[in-house]
């Protein structure tokens, strides 16, 4: 028996569906929660025991074609190849950091939008309103020219704070549903027995949490690294940077993006399917049936 | 004036309404229980017998009336209602185990975290719980792959190893298969026989019965009737303890 939330991604803009999220609703939901957020690849379901499925097509297709497109057509595919993934470094460099930072901002919000203190929550509130109304776009923008006069931050700072505020904002409402489909006796129970407020979040509401949380959260990671194309514009020299400037370059436009895109494609494949072992293995406690 | 005697109540709900929106869970409700009584309380649902339970930990938050525990207010907020809590164990309709840690670790995580427990102490208590309530050979399995009564006897271990001088039971047998009732209820019976303060809200009548040395009846958010179980189940007054006792029994 399991509930779902659905998250409907619109652009950027993860929402999570009224009737699961309000505060009232808190009763009656299952600790067997799953909040499906559409953006980004889906993570594949560690059930899934077939070999012939929509994540193995796509990535050995992608291989496949890349192999191919290197090994038959060797005259630009080969010289895209050992060119762009210099950017590699750059893409990866910037997701990490931006998650290490989106991640605790993701939870402090998702903390602040439940707490009963309303300053703190009025707070988190503004800031996922504010946040998501905006494009990443233009907060990338506004990080690195609006604000030049004001900070002067490098481009990797610039790209990494934006891409953090921004999904800050986003985990943040993941962390808060995550949160709030632990049912309430588990609270109860942990406060019955003398534990404060702060002690419950943390001994007995969170170490739950986690594995609703957990993919969801990891997507929004892989939607993050997808998103880091986004600083190519502050040209952070990211894959997408170097493939700009290598289709500048050449006038080779169909072939470089093409093998952009595979480049994310498997990326973003691997790395779900990373996801889904981690979830997996979250499941530990669920019992024999 | 609450005098440090023993004759002194160790629960005193003094004049305690509680509303729900517009509607009153509880009606001016009086009730002082002495140490070491059993006390059962029974009435139809939403009669705000649960209600009344949780007040008293303060799971509820009462509107007004005062509720004194060995004393002390638990609704003034000078007094830490997390240390008060310490003190009185309680037990829920769906056991609220906490499923991410071991029949071990549920039992021994307040006690290391709350009362600075070393790890082996906690662990000696909780195995000698566990004992006690007859599931010692379950200690490292996730409450998942417990029966209904057996988690439940866990919770119960689970709240006796803060030590609590009471006890507070919400319906503990009430999700629970026909079947198992009985040795969650023989746990009961045994704590009860030790001379625990236990106050038990239940339908089960025949653990009234042996072990209540007071049964009261609610109904409307009101305490009705009270007694010795004998006279109440025998020779009701009010009306509509003799209709509900006609239902259920």
């Amino acid at each position: 028996m399991q509930d779902k939330i659905e998250g409907q991604s619109k652009g950027n803009i993860v929402m999570v569906t009224e009737e699961n999220t309000m505060p009232d609703s808190r009763d009656g939901q299952s600790k067997n929660t799953i909040i499906m957020v559409t953006e980004g690849p889906s993570i594949p379901d560690p059930r899934e025991w077939r070999i012939v499925n929509a994540w193995s097509i796509a990535l050995v297709g992608a291989i496949v074609t890349l192999c191919c497109l290197a090994w038959f057509r060797p005259d630009p595919y080969r010289d895209i190849l050992t060119f762009v993934p210099d950017g590699l470094a750059a893409t990866f460099q910037v997701t990490l950091l931006s998650i290490c930072c989106a991640v605790p901002l993701g939870l402090l919000t998702g903390l602040g939008r439940i707490s009963r203190h309303r300053l703190i929550n009025l707070v988190a509130s503004t800031y996922v309103e504010v946040i998501r109304g905006i494009p990443l776009l233009v907060q990338i923008f506004y990080f690195y020219y609006a604000l030049s006069g004001l900070l002067q931050l490098s481009r990797t700072a610039a790209a990494v704070i934006s891409i953090s505020f921004c999904y800050g904002a986003y985990m943040g409402e993941v962390f808060r549903a995550g949160i709030l489909a632990i049912s309430k006796g588990q609270t109860e129970a942990a406060r019955s027995l003398g534990f404060n407020r702060f002690q419950t979040m943390f001994y007995v509401i969170l170490p739950q949490a986690w594995r609703t949380i957990l993919p969801p959260i990891g997507n929004e990671c892989i939607a993050m690294l997808k998103d880091t194309a986004l600083v190519s514009v502050v040209s952070m020299p990211d894959l997408m940077q170097r493939a700009r400037s290598y289709a500048n370059n050449t006038y080779l436009y169909f072939e470089t993006y093409t093998v952009i895109a595979l480049i994310y494609l498997i990326i973003t494949l691997l790395l779900s399917k990373v996801v889904s072992i981690m979830e997996s293995r979250l499941n530990y406690y669920d019992g024999k049936r | 004036m609450m005098e440090k005697d023993n004759a002194a109540p160790i629960i005193s709900i003094k004049n305690v309404w509680k509303y729900f929106g517009r509607n009153a869970a509880l009606q001016d409700v009086s009730l002082d229980i002495a140490a070491g009584e059993r006390v059962v309380v029974i009435g139809p649902s939403g009669s705000g017998k649960s209600t009344l339970l949780r007040s008293i930990n303060r799971l509820e938050e009462i509107d007004r009336g005062s509720i004194l525990v060995q004393g002390q207010d638990i609704t003034d907020h000078h007094n830490d209602i997390n240390v008060m809590r310490r003190n009185l164990g309680m037990v829920f309709q769906q056991f609220n185990l906490f499923p991410h840690k071991t029949v071990l670790q549920n039992v021994t995580l307040a006690p290391v975290k709350l009362l600075r427990l070393s790890r082996k102490e906690a662990e000696d208590r909780a195995f000698a719980l566990l004992k006690r309530v007859g599931i010692s050979d379950k200690a490292n399995v996730y409450p998942a792959q417990l029966s209904g009564g057996q988690q439940q006897r866990v919770a119960i271990a689970r709240a006796l190893a803060m030590q609590p001088a009471i006890m507070l039971f919400d319906e503990p047998t009430s999700a629970l298969d026909p079947e198992m009732v009985g040795e969650v209820l023989d746990v009961m019976v045994n704590l009860a026989e030790d001379g625990m303060t236990m106050v038990c809200v239940t339908h089960e009548m025949g653990f009234a019965r042996t072990v209540a040395d007071r049964v009261i009846f609610m109904d409307h958010g009101q305490i009705l009737e009270m007694g010795t179980p004998d006279r109440l189940f025998t020779a009701p007054r009010h009306p509509r303890l003799r209709q509900f006792l006609n239902q259920i029994l």
